[in-house]
């Protein structure tokens, strides 16, 4: 890596960034409840920033034998490229964080079948109908940076995945259930995930209707994952130098309910997206996002961390837009790693029972497509079940879920319930801990 | 490219029962403005490739960049493959295709300077910036890629395609009290880096609307009638029908096969839905899809009933049906599923006002910033929105996120427009972990009864 610096600097760039990605994966996929496909990905590559006359330059490749041609490339960037106002990762001391588990480098393609075939057994033996699936996948990752500033690290990480969902159709009614983990060691079994999909499908095989109006409405876990993807938009230290984020010069202020506290954690146990450093080579970290509902810190990348003068958070990340897969020819930028939320006094069972009436809402569906950058989202209810009298009554369909999470965690929080969970969204890159959240009036538009 | 692809098959073929190898090299160049800042200029080179096998009707796959260890991975996909199937293979029978498929440009994105693309981008990216006093930032992008792709089976077939891929967004932010309000001009083609060119008027227009929306409230949710221009409208038939009908959802679910049997009325005689690879230009075009197999013009739903699906060869073989060539993948590193190309409402012989002035209270939504599907029920979001009432497009509103149930949205429509269009944008459709796949989408407007729409 110090080669490719040394070459572009004989060209005439200054400061310099090499980034280096390889990746080994493999994944087993069961379809329709049978075996399906053994997948084998080798990924390797290499990325090069360079600074020439204060402009910046960005190029990559990964092909053998590429390396002239990608200094060439970074160097023709940089011609027409915008003045830069930071510089590369200097050299410090990272810290160490375990990101190299032996049961995922040990693990087999018998016994991640395995896994998939017992977690569809299961499902299979509530209901022999259901259409099951499910996926086991490993991977061992190597990243390494080098900066002309002094930095100079490397780390492997092992990754470990797995799902199973139960596709249900009874007449023209389709139900869709699942469960994913993921993290950087393999979890304790699937057993938990695979109940509580056979319990999602149970719980939703029912369809009641629901009315239109404000209501009150358990977000779960992983609908809390959904609504915060405004708060990913508000606190993305691009969006606020962009003076577009509602957050923007509101550091110090109480922004949501004082019993919300919420922590951005690069340095989370087993967290998909823990790392040693980020792809900037700058540390990662555990930093206070919110504090008893007082806005405490943004999410920086080298550029917008310089640009806004604020600490760097180590959220420079090179993310594939919507899917989240690391990707060597995006530009870094702040992304969140893990996200962690505190809990609240009350078990949920309490909580549930207390609701009386209401909606539990378990995903939102289209939430992407929304404004999200001014905290409005607005979704269908892939995924949600009426309550009456703090009990389920049965699946609602055809149902709109809207609101401005600004206004609904500040204003019409209930409740947080004691538990928080671990959750994993597919497609959607780190491993976020959410307690349940009650909110009331709530907007809900269903089919009359 | 092709004696390594002939050099493998050749070593390894007789191993399993197919065998289909896959090299690929793309180039890239990339715009991006973010407010001010010209925030990402870089090129790309993409250089991979894969190997597939199929056994018993189990598969191996094997993706890489170390294209100097093909053997090695073809060995680990076939040796997966014999592991995976117990059963028995069955692809649909397709005339093995030796072809090269060359380039057939009106603007070579090549032959356009990195300056020029910069300048271009920066001269709009200003005009946003400078276009109000609340236009607060700007995001202002474009690509093109120039991809490679070999394709050979131990059929026969071997494929080159060369494929050209154009895209852009500029848009506008207007902040006001803590709000944010976007709208946007896309652009997109597979043959033009022209279509980059001209968007000033409706850049202008954007910002007005980035700035007028911040004024506006939002829409009351509840049900209701609905016209949908026609970049939505084909959002729309994307995500209500588009999904649906790729095979790969239906040939192994029983359930699902008789929900989905062909000649079930989804819609009133007059809706007619197809998805083709031939509209050259688009993003959706498409001569061989990722399996060799030429592209067509398939028919899902002809006189409001199901005529056809959207197949790869081992969906249409399970299925005992004909392959489509709708199997593609994004790139080298996974492997084709079943996809769209460019998926068309068929325009009817309604106009516009008459569908406006028979709608007593409605809501009239135009361009689309996307949507999503679980299978039976969907979600699109429109860009800017009107209320209709008493026939009569009126006030502003915001927010307009519509959500519609595959069983009965499509009977819903009830009129269907003469004014087809067909806009392509630079994103494209995820599925599978895999995005962005070019795809198009068109339609005329279309009216439809009884659509939920989220809101306050």
């Amino acid at each position: 890596m110090r080669e490719i610096i040394e070459k572009a600097q004989a060209k005439g760039a200054g400061q310099c960034e090499v980034f280096y990605f390889s990746s080994l994966n493999t994944e087993v996929e069961y379809e329709a409840s049978k075996l399906k496909n053994v997948a084998n990905n080798e990924q390797t590559g290499y990325a090069l920033r360079l600074i020439k006359d204060g402009r910046l330059g960005f190029a990559t490749t990964t092909k053998a034998g590429g390396l002239d041609r990608l200094v060439d490339d970074a160097l023709a960037t940089a011609a027409s490229g915008d003045t830069v106002d930071y510089g590369f990762a200097p050299r410090s001391d990272v810290r160490e964080v375990p990101t190299i588990d032996p049961s995922v480098t040990e693990l087999s393609i018998e016994d991640m079948m395995k896994r998939s075939e017992d977690a569809i057994a299961k499902v299979l033996d509530y209901e022999s109908e259901i259409n099951a699936s499910s996926g086991t996948n490993r991977k061992q990752q190597t990243v390494s940076v080098c900066t002309s500033e002094g930095f100079e690290g490397t780390q492997e990480r092992t990754l470990y995945q797995f799902y199973i969902t139960g596709s249900l159709i009874e007449g023209d009614n389709m139900l869709d259930c699942g469960s994913v983990y993921s993290g950087t060691a393999m979890d304790d079994g699937g057993d938990a995930l695979t109940d509580k999909t056979i319990e999602d499908i149970r719980n939703g095989r029912t369809n009641v209707s629901v009315s239109t109006g404000p209501t009150t409405v358990i977000l779960t876990p992983r609908a809390v994952s959904d609504v915060l993807l405004t708060l990913i938009y508000g606190v993305n230290g691009s969006m606020v130098d962009r003076k577009v984020s509602p957050l923007t010069g509101r550091i110090g202020e109480t922004i949501f309910d004082e019993r919300i506290s919420l922590f951005d954690d690069g340095s989370m146990e087993t967290g998909y997206s823990s790392a040693l450093f980020d792809d900037e080579g700058v540390p990662m970290q555990r930093t206070p996002i919110i504090e008893n509902g007082v806005l405490r810190s943004f999410l920086t990348d080298l550029r917008t961390g310089t640009r806004l003068d604020m600490p760097l958070t180590g959220n420079g990340l090179k993310l594939k837009r919507l899917v989240q897969t690391k990707e060597l020819g995006q530009m870094p930028s702040p992304e969140v790693t893990n996200w962690r939320m505190a809990g609240g006094e009350k078990p949920f069972a309490e909580l549930l029972s207390e609701v009386g009436d209401g909606v539990m809402v378990d995903s939102v569906m289209g939430i992407m497509m929304g404004n999200l950058v001014a905290g409005d989202f607005s979704g269908n209810v892939e995924y949600g079940l009426k309550v009456e009298d703090g009990e389920i009554k049965g699946r609602v369909k055809d149902t709109m879920i809207a609101g401005n999470v600004y206004k609904l965690f500040k204003d019409d929080l209930v409740a947080l319930s004691k538990e928080v969970v671990r959750t994993g969204l597919m497609g959607f890159i780190g491993s976020h801990e959410y307690p349940y959240v009650v909110l009331s009036d709530v907007s809900i538009s269903s089919k009359s | 490219m092709k004696d390594r692809i002939e050099q493998v098959l050749k070593k390894f073929a007789s191993q399993v029962d197919y065998l289909e190898v896959h090299l690929e090299e793309t180039e890239e160049s990339r715009v991006t403005f973010t407010g001010p800042q010209l925030t990402d200029l870089g090129k790309k080179v993409d250089f991979g490739g894969n190997v597939r096998a199929l056994n018993k009707g189990g598969w191996g796959f094997a993706s890489f960049n170390s294209v100097d260890r093909i053997d090695e991975f073809a060995q680990y996909a076939i040796d997966q493959a014999v592991l995976t199937g117990k059963d028995k293979s069955q692809l649909a029978p397709v005339e093995p295709v030796v072809a090269d498929v060359g380039l057939d440009l009106k603007s070579d994105p090549r032959e356009v300077s990195l300056e020029k693309k910069v300048e271009t981008m920066r001269a709009y990216n200003d005009r946003v910036l400078g276009a109000h006093e609340l236009i607060a930032s700007s995001s202002t992008r474009c690509y093109d890629r120039y991809h490679q792709r070999w394709f050979g089976s131990s059929e026969g077939a071997m494929v080159y395609q060369e494929r050209v891929d154009v895209g852009g967004m500029v848009a506008a932010m207007a902040a006001k009290d803590g709000d944010t309000q976007t709208h946007w001009v896309p652009f997109g083609s597979s043959d033009d880096f022209g279509v980059a060119y001209g968007h000033e008027d409706a850049i202008d227009e954007a910002c007005r609307l980035a700035v007028e929306k911040l004024d506006v409230p939002k829409v009351k949710g509840g049900q209701y009638t609905v016209v949908l221009d026609p970049r939505l409208a084909g959002v729309f038939v994307h995500e209500a029908f588009g999904h649906l009908s790729e095979g790969d959802n239906v040939y192994e679910d029983k359930n699902l096969q008789k929900v989905m049997v062909l000649g079930r009325e989804f819609g009133q005689p007059f809706l007619n839905i197809y998805d083709t690879g031939r509209d050259k230009g688009l993003r959706g075009y498409l001569v061989y899809d990722d399996e060799g197999v030429p592209t067509e013009k398939t028919y899902l739903i002809e006189e409001g009933k199901l005529v056809g699906r959207l197949h790869s060869r081992e969906t249409a073989g399970k299925m005992g049906e004909r392959a489509t060539g709708n199997a593609r993948n994004i790139d080298y590193r996974y492997p084709p599923v079943c996809r769209m190309r460019n998926t068309v409402i068929q325009p009817g012989d309604s106009s516009f006002d008459d569908m406006v002035a028979g709608t007593k209270l409605g809501v009239y939504a135009i361009m689309a910033s996307g949507g999503q599907t679980n299978g039976e029920m969907f979600t699109f979001t429109a860009g800017n929105a009107y209320m209709i009432r008493d026939g009569k497009l009126a006030e502003m509103v915001r927010d307009v996120t519509l959500t519609g149930n595959v069983f009965q949205t499509l009977k819903d429509i009830d009129m269907i427009g003469d004014d087809l269009g067909i806009h392509d944008g630079p994103g494209g459709c995820g599925k599978a972990g895999q995005f962005p796949l070019p795809v198009s989408d068109g339609s005329p407007h279309v009216r439809i009864q009884n659509v939920v729409i989220g809101g306050e």
